[in-house]
């Protein structure tokens, strides 16, 4: 398995993301890419600040972005994610891929961690390291913009973890939102695989608009709640009526995690109206994780 | 898989490559349109070419030298003018300029002089903050007049990080970060303006006053430095004022930041063979652009010092081909072209005229009014596309906007370097902006002071020194 986490600076935020990330990675053998997105120069100045830019690295001035890469690897290391080597940071073994720049780093005993510099607009971005280097997660903190957070949901495929208000004593329980969308199954294990690695308690729920609850989710309720026994986890099962999403973050509140599968349906309806997840996402006061 | 494909053509929507088919449908839609009586088909179509192409450069939906290359398929495809043309017009001594500098560029930066040059100002400055932003900004400035705003950006800015990493180490001094890296960015912004291998900008804007005016008129190298160095004397002198009025330096003197920056920089020794070469190859290129540049040209000129630098082993041609920004450099020569065509199609005339007839009645008391314009609209327009593509674009037009077209020509290179707002007009603010020391909010907060001073020193030096100098001056 393979996780991105999308580093933007060296603040708090960041610092608890690369916890959340390492921690999951850890639990699932997965290997982490840290990736810096940086601001990209006009096409019309860029060979004059790629020029700057090598006179800079001469003088041990380094990109910002590797800056913050460097930061996130060592604060990765410290976490205890991989064993430390010596000289394992260094701006001489950075390689040139496609739309990218990857620093080679010395194989460590533990997980594989990648460094990977961008430059450009976030979305494409991340979009375009996903779509051609295959992640099954990606880690990124919530903009504070709602629409960015709606772009990244809906065009980042693969599963995305949106980090917001992160309560760093990780007081958090795991709110398993289940309905009759094609990613519930698998948000389902992924759920569970998360859970237990933090040890948490599991609340299934399932929220209709109506009293009527429809086949497809009461099937879902159902199944969460066979495997969920099956795999001996402590968990509450309950439904609801209402608007899901006022539903799910008002259940929420602060100390859950949201986990809930990709929404099904049309694209273009999702990029104009938006969907259950996206709007979740936007509302909650608790990290969402997004199940592809 | 078909929510994939749809997926897929939303984010090719959300990136806006789709940009690129909108200018093209809009060219072949307004193509067909009756166009104005005053000016002719070819022309009509220059302009719709020429708003396409200011879409295609700041909103870059497909790469720039892309851009350069449609340029010609459109003038050719679309009847603007003739292949053999075209072709002319592509390649001119300004572009071979361009090229030239970029690859000298390369070869300078390479030799490591930033160092010497860190020693030499720590010398003359002192540790006095106040002696440090002036020397940072004239240093830069002077340097950026002859050797070029991109080659000494890659120089100093070193020095200046250097200096603000060694001193934040300290204390911390978020002011003091800002107004050391300004200094040097405007330094060398202001100090371009200074002679005609300053920058792309005014290479290109010889080209148009050659190619473009009625009288082709030529400016010598020094003729040129005697118009425009007043204002890059006035910018050095001004510019550490404004800068310490915008940020209050958050101390006086920089003991320690001195002392490491000096013991960085020790180690190089004695200066070398190498470095007095590439010091010995550009002064020869310097003298040859002063003495020769009319008869040869300054594109020859600079061609040659690249060659220089060759030749001598200075720098390997696998790193000038690796480091050199050809797609710049296409780009250019497209809107030179572009710029050709539309003198030649009336294009520059009519829309010249179209915009001084908005303001006509005002002309007449008051003369000035076309060089307002003229500065107004080149610094916008730099602060949004960059200081050359700006002159590139802009210039054939404001030559026929009314007013002397020498004077005008050297408004809009003068104002081109006004581009204190934003990170998009010159390599040094993009580079400080990038570092995340320097913020939007700072451009702004600099960038209105230097702008009214420089507008107002501009208007000045038109109306009370070049009629005076042209007086004593032999230009043709």
């Amino acid at each position: 398995m393979k996780f991105l986490i999308a580093i933007k600076d060296t603040s708090n935020e960041s610092k608890n993301i690369l916890k959340i990330g390492a921690t999951i990675a850890k639990g699932v053998s997965a290997d982490i890419s840290l990736v810096f997105v940086g601001k990209k120069s006009s096409a019309i100045l860029e060979g004059d600040v790629n020029m700057a830019r090598r006179s800079l690295t001469e003088w041990n001035i380094l990109h910002p972005g590797l800056e913050v890469l460097e930061w996130a690897y060592k604060t990765i290391l410290e976490m205890g994610f991989a064993s430390k080597i010596e000289g394992g940071f260094d701006p001489k073994n950075l390689i040139e891929e496609k739309r990218r720049i990857r620093m080679v780093l010395p194989q460590s005993s533990g997980h594989k961690i990648n460094l990977i510099l961008r430059e450009g607009e976030l979305m494409s971005e991340l979009s375009h390291e996903v779509d051609n280097h295959k992640y099954e997660l990606a880690i990124i903190n919530r903009p504070r913009r709602k629409r960015i957070t709606h772009q990244l949901i809906q065009f980042i495929n693969t599963s995305v973890f949106v980090v917001g208000n992160f309560d760093p004593k990780w007081n958090y329980k795991i709110l398993l939102c289940v309905d009759d969308s094609r990613a519930t199954k698998r948000a389902i294990v992924f759920g569970t695989q998360v859970a237990k690695q933090f040890n948490a308690e599991i609340r299934v729920l399932t929220v209709s608009k109506t009293v009527k609850f429809g086949k497809g989710y009461q099937n879902a309720h159902k199944w969460a709640e066979k495997y969920l026994k099956h795999m001996k986890m402590s968990y509450s099962l309950s439904k609801l009526s209402g608007n899901p999403t006022d539903v799910f973050v008002n259940e929420a509140g602060e100390n859950h995690i949201i986990i809930m599968g990709k929404a099904k349906g049309n694209e273009f309806l999702k990029y104009f109206k938006g969907s259950k997840p996206i709007h979740t996402a936007q509302k909650a006061n608790c990290p969402v994780l997004i199940v592809n | 898989m078909n929510n994939n494909l749809n997926r897929a053509l939303l984010l090719w929507i959300q990136q806006k490559r789709w940009l690129l088919f909108v200018a093209l449908l809009g060219f072949i839609f307004y193509h067909f349109l009756p166009y104005p009586q005053n000016v002719s088909q070819a022309g009509y179509r220059t302009l719709i070419l020429g708003v396409m192409v200011i879409v295609l450069i700041i909103k870059e939906p497909v790469p720039l030298p892309a851009v350069a290359l449609l340029i010609v398929i459109l003038e050719v495809a679309f009847g603007i003018a003739p292949v053999s043309e075209v072709a002319n017009s592509f390649m001119n001594d300004s572009v071979f300029f361009i090229m030239g500098s970029l690859m000298m560029a390369v070869a300078i930066v390479q030799q490591g002089l930033d160092t010497r040059l860190a020693l030499g100002i720590i010398k003359i400055t002192g540790n006095k903050v106040t002696n440090i932003i002036f020397g940072f900004t004239a240093i830069s400035a002077l340097l950026s007049s002859f050797v070029g705003e991109h080659t000494v950006v890659a120089m100093m800015l070193p020095v200046g990080l250097s200096l603000v990493k060694n001193s934040s180490q300290v204390r911390k001094i978020p002011n003091l970060t800002v107004l050391i890296l300004f200094s040097i960015a405007y330094g060398a912004t202001i100090g371009s303006i200074g002679t005609p291998s300053g920058g792309a900008r005014n290479a290109i804007m010889i080209e148009y006053w050659k190619s473009i005016t009625d009288n082709a008129i030529t400016l010598s190298y020094p003729q040129w430095i005697i118009m425009a160095y007043p204002m890059v004397i006035i910018g050095i002198l001004t510019c550490p004022i404004l800068l310490k009025m915008a940020f209050k330096p958050e101390c006086s003197q920089l003991d320690t930041a001195i002392r490491k920056l000096k013991v960085q920089v020790a180690h190089k020794g004695k200066i070398k063979g190498k470095e007095l070469l590439t010091i010995g190859i550009f002064i020869i290129v310097f003298f040859a652009w002063v003495m020769l540049n009319e008869q040869f040209g300054m594109g020859i000129i600079a061609i040659a010092g690249a060659f220089l630098y060759m030749a001598t082993g200075l720098v390997e041609w696998k790193d000038i081909s690796q480091h050199t920004n050809w797609g710049v450099i296409l780009l250019f020569a497209g809107a030179i072209s572009l710029g050709v065509q539309m003198k030649n199609a009336g294009t520059a005339e009519w829309i010249g005229n179209s915009i001084i007839s908005m303001s006509s009645g005002l002309i007449d008391q008051i003369p000035m009014i076309p060089y307002v314009i003229n500065i107004t609209l080149t610094m916008i327009m730099s602060n949004l596309m960059s200081s050359s593509g700006t002159v590139a674009v802009l210039g054939p037009i404001t030559l026929n906007m009314g007013g002397h077209p020498l004077f005008m020509g050297m408004t809009t290179s003068i104002a081109s370097a006004f581009g204190y707002f934003s990170a998009v007009a010159a390599p040094a603010c993009m580079i400080i902006y990038s570092s995340g020391l320097v913020k939007v909010a700072d451009f702004l907060r600099a960038g209105w002071r230097m702008g009214l001073a420089s507008f107002i020193t501009l208007l000045l030096l038109y109306k009370l020194y070049w009629p005076l100098v042209i007086q004593f001056t032999n230009f043709k």
